[in-house]
């Protein structure tokens, strides 16, 4: 491969100036004309059933133009996950847009659409519902047990799903270990705090066809998941692509109530309907799901892992929605494919409960049972004196092996070692005292965990969408509009896609823009998540780019009467490789095709080429033919107040086996990013709910905490190790979740490290330090 | 009941009618079309909607509208001066401190207001001077590094 | 209550005004200062039904005003005016006040008012804590002239203040104190936009010698209704030189006094463990303000 221009490069993001400027892009800004805003009447009760609505004073509100009820809504299950068909047989279909039965407090059970949005919330109150009350449960190992109440009639024990998985002989391989440990782990609810609330405009058409403006992670699955709950044909149902929102990191994968409700509220009315979720409303929404993990590891004495049997409890709340694949990913990801281990069982449960329902959050299961596993190995290495880099080598797969997911791909680039070795060279390992060997009151401690193995898409995963489609179309003064539905919800995604145009077609970065698109303009794409966008859209843009290039140099080919084989471009010029001064600009190769057949010279007319006129684009849509896994391991070092039990991260080392790096701020910003939920998960954040009532205590953020820039580690280093991933774009694998899944398990093994408390629930907050430390 | 006041909004006059429980930030969103301060919370909890009220940072989701008469407030709207940046948004593009871009100008103008009264701060102030506005994308390192890029006298 | 049904934005031009205002729309009116708290309440539930708010901007209470030894605080002085205030600033004896207006970010520091902290009335807050600690008393005005209500007396349930319905809050006095006093403030939060988990203030009086001649030991967030005056750690301390012994002596007994609570950001035994540390780390901070070390 000839030296890159532009991938690898510190570039700047193409819409860093409009959003510093004010950023007019944003779902949220959406208004059209004649447009009304809706409200949603939400339940106060966990668990209720409907018996009875009256509207009629609501209705004669003034500004008050409709108002629905579960009595005229289309009563079809759907499932809300983007990623996966509605059909498909793996999801769980228990949703209704509106119900009358109510599983969570906060479930909508009607709307009003109004002229203004202070006579939609005053109209809510004048709903009369009649609810007669059912008996509500919380808590998953309750949930199970006999004479639990039954939340949904498909589910006996509320058992949404209980898939179990095994290799090898479990039982050998405990009789084989020199020692075994069995620990239970717990992680809380915890929300993404995206900043721009969920927010949608719906607008019917005469015809009855939606437009619809969302603040969404895919626009394709939300265009299926209306359809299909709405019963409509898919071809009624357009959404635009936003050109920016305002973050997702998962908790916009799924349709939620809004858009069904608006569209059903602007097809009563013929005019657009917007509802813009408040902040309560959105703690409500979407959380990445709690689990309970028993977790039994039998190991040598030299630290080889023999056994290891996990069983993990999810709570996935009122419906199953992300619950089902969320539990896969944790399973597979989480414990079976981590780390070399010859006999293995895992099982699970999605278990109903009245909590809120779960969603997306980066890193989909696997912060669970990374904060199991890397916690355990801690603990091991604690008991062994093993070293925990050692021990994690021991039991590492190694770059060349059959993936062990789908070994019909090749771990074909597979740096852990490296990760491992050039982290706690930074971090300073060697000099890494024992636990708890400090003297003072604020005692600093070195911690370590690792995730071994992660997807780059989803590629070999059943029931989940794995293609992506790009558009390029070349302009006359030489630049490149790129259409893909990929929504760039903050990661950068317009950037990497641009420059990776850009490289392939040989000229600057600023010649690419991404442009408008909607369902209806551009080629499918999966949505924006599972660290996919970089490699999987990624090699769709190049294919469009090579495909548009491939058009330039049969043009060009004959203008410089040369063969197509020798031609290149650089910097906008099409030129024979070598000689980068003759040539021809990329613009003028562009007018051949999109001149008029015959034109005016000043001798008189001439005719160009028949054979060369039409537009040059190129187009793609593909999927992508391996999920390479990139490898992370993370080191902090923290300091524990002893007296207070207060945790400061201080130090961050981060090395991640990335592949070819496209934007290096880019990618930073992902690991910084990273940190900060790492951070929160680890210490603080917790969605806390009243056990009578259901209702959330947690519901803005005074009382849900995240870390500002004063709770943040000062030093966040980044090592990238990169190197050329085959079957990626310029050699790009993925990045992104593995940021916010090791956090929390080096964290707490950092605490340990300092004081010798181990913390087996998540957030380890200053309480659980003190009562560890025998103090409270 | 609506009442007519006037705000001085970016060293512009500006004629508005309120009613008394609307926020500063609805006016300017709503009624004056300036989008680029956002909603985050609507409780004061995000930063999303920093503004500089008499060249102070405060959150425009708690600030009354008509408690907001005759005062000066500028907006992220306001920053440009003749089409050329704010070094502070300058220094944010440059630092890459920009991701999903929904903190980004309540942001801005917090570290506008606070280099305005501390121009030379320690990163330490620096992460003062942010503390009230949450970022989801950055881990706030990036724009820790604008702030003080910014800061740098010339 | 919702914010959107009040009717009147009403902007007296003096504390005189804004009693009659008081009067006039009785508990149909509320007190608008910096008005970081009133969304908060209003999405919590916590309003009552109000027709009017009263916005103290133009009353002319935004002061800070030394007067013979002791500091007048208008109602409407803001945080960021007490930091930035020349007799705060530096000083020892209002090192509470100093410490506690830094603890909010910038946004409410600009906003937040001292009226306003004091007058919601909730233990939740920081500014009362500190003032408390330095014997701060309320300056009232009603309809039958001013009125001084010391803050050991004021807060005398949630969100009730000991105010007539159209008593207005116009300042807190700082009364003198004596030579060698100095003051402290810590809280505890978990991150830098909270409400306390917990929090303290304390004010130290020495001689010559560095005897203690009186302390005040306040704490707050998290303790119930009002912030409580620890006397049995005043006692203690009075007429000893403090040492690691006596503190530590006097972080006990902060719990006779303190009955923390539990909810959902903590428990009470936790808040109980983290009062008696800062006991003794405010008043070291106290005394080191004094240049006293303690051993």
């Amino acid at each position: 491969m000839s030296e890159m221009k532009i991938v690898g490069k510190r570039v700047l993001r193409s819409d860093a100036y409009d959003k510093v400027t004010g950023g007019r892009g944003y779902p949220v800004n959406v208004r059209l004309p004649g447009m009304l805003h809706a409200k949603l009447l939400r339940s106060p009760y966990p668990h209720a059933r409907v018996l009875h609505i009256d509207t009629s004073k609501a209705e004669k509100l003034a500004g008050v133009k409709a108002v629905l009820t579960p009595a005229e809504v289309p009563q079809i299950k759907f499932h809300p996950v983007f990623f996966s068909p509605s059909l498909a047989a793996s999801m769980i279909r228990d949703m209704l847009i509106l119900s009358d039965t109510v599983r969570f407090a906060g479930q909508p059970v009607a709307a009003v659409a109004a002229v203004q949005p202070e006579a939609a919330e005053e109209a809510l109150k004048l709903i009369h519902v009649e609810y007669e009350r059912l008996p509500a449960v919380f808590d998953p190992d309750q949930a199970v047990q006999s004479g639990a109440p039954r939340i949904h009639e498909h589910a006996e024990s509320n058992v949404a799903m209980h898939p179990s998985f095994s290799f090898g002989d479990l039982e050998r391989g405990f009789e084989e270990a020199d020692y075994v440990f069995e620990n239970t782990y717990q992680t809380q609810r915890v929300h993404t705090c995206y900043l721009e609330p969920r927010v949608c405009v719906v607008e019917s058409d005469s015809q009855g066809n939606l437009t619809v403006w969302s603040s969404t992670q895919h626009i394709f699955g939300l265009r299926e998941k209306l359809a299909f709950a709405l019963g409509l044909p898919i071809s009624t149902v357009k959404v635009v692509k936003p050109p920016y929102i305002g973050g997702g990191f998962g908790g916009k994968l799924d349709m939620g109530y809004i858009e069904p409700i608006c569209a059903l509220l602007s097809r009563k009315t013929g005019r657009p309907v917007r509802i813009e979720q408040t902040r309560y409303e959105d703690f409500i929404t979407t959380a990445r799901n709690p689990i309970k993990i028993h977790l039994k590891t039998g190991v040598k004495k030299d630290g080889t892992f023999t056994a290891r049997y996990a069983k993990s409890i999810l709570d996935t709340g009122a419906h199953a929605t992300h619950g089902a694949v969320v539990l896969m990913v944790h399973g597979f990801y989480g414990f079976l494919l981590r780390y070399r281990c010859p006999n293995q069982k895992w099982e699970g449960y999605t278990v109903y409960t009245n909590n809120m329902i779960g969603g997306g959050f980066r890193g989909y299961g696997a912060p669970q049972a990374a904060f199991a596993v890397e916690s355990q190995i801690d603990e091991i290495c604690e008991e062994l004196e093993l070293d925990p880099i050692e021990l994690r080598l021991k039991n590492a797969h190694s770059e060349g092996q059959p993936h062990p997911f789908d070994p019909s791909f090749n771990l074909s680039t597979y740096r852990f070692e490296e990760c491992l070795k050039k982290g706690a060279e930074a971090i300073g390992w060697a000099d890494r005292p024992s636990a708890n060997s400090m003297g003072g009151t604020r005692k600093r401690g070195i911690g370590l965990a690792c995730q071994p193995l992660w997807v780059s898409g989803c590629i070999g995963f059943p029931d989940i969408y794995e293609h992506s489609g790009a558009i390029i179309k070349l302009n006359v003064d030489g630049t490149a509009d790129l259409s893909v539905a990929t929504v760039d919800m903050g990661c950068g995604q317009n950037t990497v896609l641009a420059q990776i145009a850009a490289e392939e077609l040989g000229v600057p970065l600023e010649a690419v823009r991404i442009t408008y698109a909607d369902t209806e303009t551009v080629p499918f794409d999966a949505p924006s998540h599972a660290s996919r966008v970089t490699y999987s859209a990624g090699l769709a843009v190049q294919a469009a780019a090579g495909a548009a290039k491939k058009r330039v140099f049969d043009i060009a080919g004959r203008l410089l009467n040369t063969s197509v084989e020798k031609l290149e471009i650089t910097n906008g010029r099409v030129h024979i490789e070598g000689s980068a001064e003759k040539g021809v600009s990329l613009g003028d190769v562009v007018k051949q095709a999109e001149s008029p057949y015959v034109v005016m010279v000043p001798d008189g007319t001439q005719r160009t080429r028949l054979s060369e006129k039409g537009t040059i684009m190129g187009m793609a849509s593909l999927a992508p033919t391996s999920n390479p896994s990139p490898a992370t391991a993370e080191f902090v070092e923290v300091e524990v107040d002893t007296e207070t039990g207060e945790v400061k991260v201080l130090r961050v080392v981060f090395a991640h086996d990335i592949g070819r790096v496209i934007n290096p701020p880019g990618a930073e910003g992902q690991v910084e990013g990273g940190t900060q939920q790492g951070v929160g998960y680890a210490l603080m954040e917790n969605l806390v709910f009243d056990q009578t009532s259901g209702a959330c205590l947690t519901g803005d953020f005074l009382d849900y905490k995240i870390p500002t820039a004063l709770e943040m580690p000062p030093e966040i280093k980044c090592i990238f190790i990169e190197s050329n991933e085959p079957t990626g774009p310029f050699g790009a694998k993925s990045l992104a979740e593995p940021c916010l899944i090791v956090p929390a398990p080096a964290i707490a093994n950092a605490v340990y490290n300092a004081v010798g408390v181990r913390v087996r629930d998540l957030p380890i907050t200053p309480e659980k330090i003190l009562a560890g430390l025998g103090k409270l | 009941m609506k009442q007519r006041i006037n705000l001085t909004i970016n060293e512009e006059l500006q004629e508005v009618f309120v009613e008394p429980h609307q926020t500063l930030l609805h006016v300017l969103r709503e009624e004056l079309g300036l989008i680029g301060t956002k909603k985050g919370c609507d409780t004061g909890g995000c930063g999303c909607c920093t503004v500089l009220l008499d060249d102070r940072a405060v959150y425009a989701c708690m600030v009354f509208a008509l408690s907001a008469q005759g005062k000066k407030i500028i907006t992220i709207e306001g920053l440009r001066e003749n089409g050329k940046l704010d070094p502070v948004q300058e220094a944010f593009i440059e630092a890459g401190a920009v991701q999903c871009g929904y903190c980004t100008c309540g942001m801005i103008m917090a570290a506008k207001a606070f280099l305005l009264h501390n121009p030379a701060p320690s990163d330490q102030e620096i992460r003062a001077g942010i503390a009230g506005n949450l970022c989801r994308c950055t881990g706030y390192h990036k724009i820790v590094e604008a702030v003080r890029a910014a800061s740098r006298p010339g | 209550m919702a914010l959107q049904e009040v009717k009147e934005f009403l902007r007296p031009e003096s504390s005189q005004a804004a009693v009659e205002l008081l009067a006039k729309y009785g508990n149909r009116a509320v007190i608008l200062a910096g008005g970081t708290f009133l969304h908060g309440l209003a999405s919590r539930g916590l309003l009552p039904n109000l027709d009017a708010l009263i916005d103290l901007q133009q009353a002319g209470l935004s002061y800070v005003k030394s007067e013979d030894g002791a500091l007048a605080l208008g109602a409407m002085a803001t945080f960021a005016d007490l930091r930035d205030a020349d007799q705060l600033k530096g000083t020892s004896r209002f090192g509470a006040v100093s410490d506690a207006v830094r603890y909010p970010p910038p946004q409410i520091q600009n906003m937040a008012t001292v009226g306003g902290s004091v007058a919601t009335a909730t233990s939740l807050f920081d500014l009362p804590v500190a003032l408390m600690a330095l014997d701060g008393t309320v300056k009232a005005l009603g309809p039958a002239g001013f009125r001084a209500i010391g803050l050991d007396n004021f807060f005398l349930d949630y969100f009730e203040p000991a105010l007539q319905k159209e008593e207005l809050l116009v300042e807190v006095l700082l009364p003198k104190l004596p030579p060698r006093s100095a003051s402290a403030f810590l809280k505890l939060e978990t991150n830098a936009n909270d409400l306390a988990l917990l929090n303290i203030g304390v004010r130290i009086t020495v001689d010559e010698s560095g005897t203690c001649l009186e302390a005040r030991v306040v704490v707050g967030g998290g303790v119930g209704k009002s912030p409580v005056r620890a006397v049995s750690c005043e006692s203690i301390l009075k007429g000893k030189r403090c040492s690691e012994k006596i503190l530590a002596e006097c972080a006990q007994a902060v719990l006779a006094d303190v009955h923390p609570v539990s909810d959902h950001r903590a428990s009470a035994q936790y808040r109980a463990a983290v009062a008696k540390v800062f006991v003794r780390r405010a008043l070291l901070q106290a005394l080191g303000r004094l240049g006293l070390t303690v051993s």
